[in-house]
């Protein structure tokens, strides 16, 4: 029995669904049958939903804040860098001269200099999961689309909830898609590898693969209750998954940008394809894969862009980098506000830590995680602002410094989730809060 | 879950009258407590127990009563502080049982002279200054820098006291000094504040201050060891325990240190420890680990914390594991699941010996077969097949890091190729170490020395000497002391001298290298000492070598002794965990002191009998296969489905990357062809880990790369692009359609379709299809006309079933 309700007044989540009328579906198997023909009644109906997504991007390496968002004009040349400041169209706000588009644009974001809290580690496992690497539950920590996987589950019936769109990088902790305590069923979908032959039909028909699958059901009796480990649950939310992505081609046309008109594609830029140091490439048009994805019903896409681990040669990267990730990120948050999207689309971009004061005798700068930054947008937030300030030399935050479980109680408030109330249990049954308690969403961003 | 009869008989402890308490206050067992000066304190804990009760915590429902009361106090803790000089006794009483205990109070007057080292260095670990994540970074925070954890003490003292000219303590005003008012958070702190006034380890600095800061005189008595009491108890849940830990010096004299040290819980979501050593246990069942640490000691406290569902019948003991795998289980009160049938021995047993599905032929004749001694003759028939000789190889080729890298294919060939005979004439476990060990020549003359090939750098070696073969990962002690061990650079460095004579050459075959020993002393620097180490087995007195003797045989022979605490057991806990699941020891090679097995008297009961056995692998698992409770079937009763770690039922797992693609050829009738390789060569008998690059099937489902020397590289997730590959890969669409596959000589056979579904059923799942099954699929195929797409589509069907893709 299916009611479709969707056009109903009624209060509703985000989906656009009551929840009235969801349950009166006939009950919700994971991922069941039932509930993705209703969403592909609604797609098929036109009815448009808005979900909330998250767009991370993950800057490997740990990028030079004070050649970024903060320049220091006060400190010491040995300190300070080549690069000047220019005024943005926030009064007051001052950012790199190499960052022209963004100046242009900063009323749309926002420019966290004081992050704190981070690990002089070279992983994106606190950029991503919100954790610090150590003492992790049994299974460890789940990177925020993990969570948001498990919380929130599918949009659609196929597009995965979270998906990574790096490719494999060759300093291993640089990689997202760890597994955690959540499970295998909600680890990104990372469709820049191998997956792409397998998600097109290979020699059969879609009705032979329906026939297929009904047999499947018939022989797959084997008693769930037998794994405590998870792993089998697992498996069987990949297969509902692969069926779908199988059966209907949303996420194949999503990440196809050639059906982009070309002005879009152009805006993005393009940065290179070439891996850049030991971690992604730096391709712009990722930025515009995310966009797609979200708008496909992906809930959460990480992406990695570049690499920003200078020890040496810091202005010389600098000036190669900045301007890509000018254009790129400029492009997506403009984007997002074209087609109606930046309450729903937070937008981060951000590294594991900051870099050191002093210049180093090859011209680079070394690992400083006692500060670092981040740039935000969209989500519904204030954007238009700069918080926190670091000391003469950009070493230390001296004015509100950002805890960055502060950066991650804001993603998930921005995702609908209340991080005060909201648990995650660990493979021992035991609920775990998303961040530590004192740490709240942050008061300047959030209404 | 249902009420438990026995849960309720143990809601609370023991209240009958022939209760019995015991006061424990840390002395040696025929000398009374003593407390010297006057912030000296002692843990007192109470434990009451009874014939039919096990032993449970009192300390904190006693009365306590002293006599005479002007001697000393005792707190409703169970913490006794002197007040004056003079002997007293304390008397605790609860529900009629007492128990007294005699302690002497000395120097009440005055403050014990402070020593920097055994007093202030223990405070500043334990409020974590000198953390990992704080001052005792390479780097220190802020401009001050501690030695992690307080394992350098003379650099300690050299920064807090001398460095900047002091400025950090202030001996005429210690309360106003830079120490304690950051320590407090009255100063802008980073840390926050740790401590807080008036506390007696705040005091403690202050009167350490006042004292003069000393660093103590060289002749003082240093602790040797710590000891933690009780070392284990049956907790049950959601109750509590009073740790005691004393430190025992050099002069003999013992101290109590329980608020001094640091506790951390190994499992935080069954026990939490406080910071005075209370532990308190959560809802959950099973074993937890309560590290203590006071410098560069060690201790641990095992909780377990049992279920109390009622037992039913245990299945039959069939040897010493069963006994001891049974024991815990009635210690639990957590009953097992029945033994499993025979098709899912059949399956289970051939995939974990030989890596491979029981062909169909041999389900059949082993359903069929009436000897009631099947399946011990099961396990014999497959550990004589060369089926485990190459599976086990394939395991050992990557513990042992046979990577190809740059090398020519003989090089990790014919390491593998020597893997594969030692292990199929069942070569002793000790004389297979000692002939990688000492390994020398050129691979093409002596294989083993491929080892050295892949491991080329002296701390590689030694650390994976020690993980390997010792079960201790060693790497945190290259730069410091072992945080959660008791090994020290020194230990590392003199492990490291094993290795610091081999020397490379070029070898008589051309384009190889000989690797040998050199004629010279064997030792190695430590860095921080700048001193030269002999080699030094772990935990045992240095060697004296000469030059011309090989260190690396003295190593091996170190090793292969019976009585080594390490080698036998990281193996028996390797090879548990391959057939079980789950090892005793989590992770399996890091047999640390703080992390103890689950089940202790198994793990020593299995390391002896291979010792025993002259180390005999084959044996090792006959006796592990023939087992009741590696027979255990995986679906779990009323009580065991949460059990991961007890052993009551067998842990479902996914067949690993090679076996799944083996297995899937063997079910779809078309091997995969690897390149160089011959025809019909199986997956798990590749010989290294240069085939997983052009086989997306064997990385998508996690075959390692032979980088590392831990199992754990294994990936054993599960992945949407993984169901995507078995439900729609081209190359596996292309196995079922082949003419030469199953599907399509199942579509030519002329027997009937339930005779050919039988067959089908036997070869996949080693078990005939179940009325239903039959039925549903004679029905497709009658639909289809039995063309061979409808038996394509069968075998598809059933090689996408768990059954089919676990373990189980």
């Amino acid at each position: 029995m299916l009611t479709l309700t969707s056009r109903s007044p009624s209060p509703s989540f985000c989906d656009g669904i009551s929840r009235r009328s969801f349950l009166r579906m006939g009950g919700l198997g994971l991922g069941g049958l039932t509930f993705s023909q209703l969403l592909r009644a609604e797609a098929q109906n036109g009815t448009l939903r808005s979900n909330k997504a998250l767009i991370l991007v993950y800057l490997p390496g740990g990028p030079p804040h004070q050649d970024m968002f903060d320049i220091k004009t006060d400190a010491p040349s040995e300190i300070r860098g080549e690069f000047s400041e220019i005024a943005t169209n926030v009064p007051g706000n001052r950012i790199c001269e190499l960052l022209p588009r963004m100046a242009k644009m900063a009323d749309k974001l926002v420019f966290v200099r004081s992050v704190v809290g981070a690990k002089d580690r070279h992983e994106s496992f606190q950029c991503v999961t919100g954790r610090l690497n150590e003492n992790l539950p049994p299974g460890g920590w789940p990177e925020i689309g993990s969570v948001i996987s498990k919380l929130q589950g599918s949009t659609g019936a196929a597009v995965p909830p979270y998906v990574n769109l790096s490719q494999r990088m060759y300093h291993m902790p640089y990689n997202q898609g760890r597994s955690s305590f959540l499970g295998v069923g909600h680890s990104p979908f990372m469709p820049l590898g191998n997956v792409k032959d397998d998600m097109t039909l290979n020699g059969i028909t879609l009705e032979r693969l329906e026939d297929r699958r009904a047999l499947l059901t018939a022989f797959d009796k084997f008693r769930r209750d037998a794994d405590a480990s998870g792993v089998m649950a697992g498996l069987d939310e990949f297969e509902t998954q692969a069926f779908d992505i199988l059966t209907s081609s949303r996420l194949l046309k999503a990440l196809d940008v050639s059906s982009e008109p070309d002005k879009v594609r152009a805006r993005y830029g393009k940065g290179t394809d070439k891996i850049q140091g030991d971690a992604a490439p730096r391709l712009n048009e990722q930025f515009l894969l995310a966009r797609r994805l979200v708008e496909a019903g992906v809930r959460v896409v990480t992406l990695s862009y570049s690499f920003w681990d200078w020890h040496s040669g810091n202005f010389k990267n600098a000036r190669q980098n900045l301007p890509d990730f000018d254009e790129a990120l400029t492009a997506l948050v403009e984007d997002l506000h074209d087609r109606g999207m930046e309450n729903d689309v937070t937008v981060l971009a951000w590294g594991e830590f900051g870099r050191s004061p002093r210049i180093n005798p090859g011209g680079g700068r070394e690992h400083w995680p006692n500060v670092s930054c981040a740039l935000m947008a969209g989500g519904g937030m204030h954007t238009g602002q700069a918080i926190g300030a670091t000391d003469r030399l950009g070493g230390e935050a001296v004015d509100r410094p950002v805890h960055f479980q502060e950066i991650f109680a804001t993603l998930y408030h921005n995702l609908g989730i209340n991080p005060n109330t909201t648990t995650v249990r660990d493979l021992n049954g035991r609920p775990h809060y998303l961040v530590d308690g004192a740490h709240q969403p942050m008061k300047e961003l959030i209404s | 879950m249902k009420p438990c009869l026995l849960l309720t008989v143990f809601l609370a402890c023991p209240v009958q009258a022939q209760l019995t308490l015991h006061l424990h206050t840390g002395a040696p067992a025929d000398k009374p407590a003593a407390l010297h000066g006057k912030d000296a304190t002692i843990q007192l804990v109470a434990t009451a127990s009874s014939p039919d009760k096990p032993a449970c915590d009192a300390t904190r429902t006693v009365t306590w009563k002293v006599e005479p009361p002007t001697v000393l106090a005792v707190s409703s803790t169970g913490v006794a502080t002197p007040l004056a000089d003079g002997t007293a006794t304390i008397t605790a009483t609860t529900e009629g049982a007492t128990a007294t205990a005699t302690v002497n109070v000395s120097g009440a007057g005055a403050w014990r002279a402070a020593n920097f080292t055994h007093d202030i260095v223990p405070v500043l670990t334990k409020y974590g200054c000198n953390g990992g994540g704080c001052h005792g970074k390479s780097e220190g925070q802020n401009g001050f820098r501690l030695s992690l954890l307080g394992f350098e003490p003379g650099e300690d003292y050299e920064h807090l006291v001398n460095e900047s000219r002091g400025r950090r303590l202030f001996p005429a005003a210690p309360e106003n000094s830079l120490l304690l008012l950051k320590a407090t958070g009255e100063m802008p702190h980073g840390g926050g504040a740790r401590m807080e006034r008036g506390t007696p380890d705040y005091l403690a600095l202050v009167r350490w201050m006042e004292q003069g800061a000393p660093a103590g005189n060289p002749g003082d008595p240093r602790p040797v060891n710590i000891t933690v009491l009780p070392a284990e108890r049956l907790l049950l849940p959601e109750s509590t325990q009073q740790l005691q830990v004393t430190a025992h010096y050099s002069d003999g004299s013992w101290r109590d240190i329980t608020s001094a040290v640091q506790y951390e819980s190994g499992a935080r979501e069954m026990a939490e420890v406080s910071s005075s050593g209370l532990v308190r246990t959560a809802k959950l069942t099973g074993d937890a680990a309560v590290m203590v640490r006071f410098q560069e000691f060690v201790g641990v406290f095992r909780a377990i914390i049992p279920l109390g569902a009622p037992l039913a019948e245990f299945p039959p003991e069939r040897n010493f594991i069963d006994k001891h795998v049974f024991a815990k289980l009635r210690t639990l009160g957590l009953p097992p699941s029945g033994v499993c049938d025979d098709a899912t021995f059949l399956r289970r047993v051939t995939l974990d010996i030989t890596g491979s599905l029981p062909p169909a032929a041999e389900a059949e004749a082993f359903l069929a077969e009436t000897n009631p001694d099947k399946r011990p003759a099961l396990v014999d028939r497959l550990l004589a097949g060369t089926g485990y000789a190459e599976y086990f190889a394939g395991k050992w080729a990557a513990l042992l890091r046979n990577k190809r890298g740059n090398s020519p294919p003989h090089a990790t060939y014919a390491f593998h190729a020597w893997l594969r005979d030692s292990l199929h004439r069942n070569k002793p476990y000790d004389h297979f170490v000692r002939e990688i060990l000492s390994a020398s020549g050129s691979i093409s003359s002596n294989p083993p020395a491929a080892w050295y090939r892949a491991v080329t750098k002296q701390q590689d070696q030694l650390q994976d000497a020690a993980q390997v073969f010792c079960g201790q990962r060693l790497q945190c002690a290259q730069c410091h002391h072992h945080p959660y061990e008791k090994w020290s650079q020194q230990d590392y460095y003199g492990f490291a001298a094993f290795f610091s004579t081999i020397g490379r050459k070029p070898a008589d075959e051309p384009g190889e290298e000989a690797v040998f020993h050199q004629w010279r002393e064997a030792s190695a620097n430590n860095p921080k000492t700048q001193k030269q180490v002999k080699p030094t087995p772990l935990g045992g007195a240095v060697l004296d070598l000469k030059p011309q003797d090989d260190p690396r045989r003295a190593l091996a022979s170190w090793l292969t002794t019976p009585d080594n605490p390490f080698f036998a057991r990281v193996l028996v806990n390797r090879y548990w965990k391959h057939f079980l699941g789950r090892a005793l020891v989590e992770p399996e090679d890091d047999l640390r002191v703080t992390n103890p097995a689950t089940n202790p008297a198994l793990l020593d009961g299995l390391a002896l009998f291979f010792a025993e056995n002259k180390f005999d692998l084959k044996a090792l698992i006959r006796s592990i296969c023939t087992s009741s409770t590696y027979q255990l079937s995986s679906l779990p009763n009323e009580h065991n489905a949460a059990d991961r770690q007890n052993y009551s039922r067998f842990f479902p797992r996914r067949l690993p990357a090679e076996v799944l693609l083996d297995a899937v050829d063997t079910v779809t009738g078309v091997p995969t062809k690897f390149p160089g390789q011959p025809a019909g060569a199986r997956a798990v008998a590749l010989p290294d880990d240069s085939f997983n690059a052009g086989s997306y099937f064997l990385t998508v489902f996690g075959r390692p790369d032979n980088s590392s020397a831990c199992e754990c590289e294994r990936s054993g997730e599960s992945s949407l692009a993984q169901s995507l590959h078995l439900l729609n890969a081209k190359g596996v669409q292309e196995k079922l359609t082949s003419g030469e596959g199953r599907a399509a000589a199942l579509a030519k056979e002329e027997r009937p379709a339930e005779e050919r579904l039988r067959r089908l059923f036997l070869a996949v799942h080693s078990r005939p299809p179940a009325a239903e099954e039959a039925k549903k699929a004679v029905d497709y195929l009658t639909a289809r006309e039995g063309k061979p797409a409808a038996w394509e589509d069968i075998v598809w069907a059933l090689m996408n079933s768990k059954e089919f893709l676990f373990n189980h």
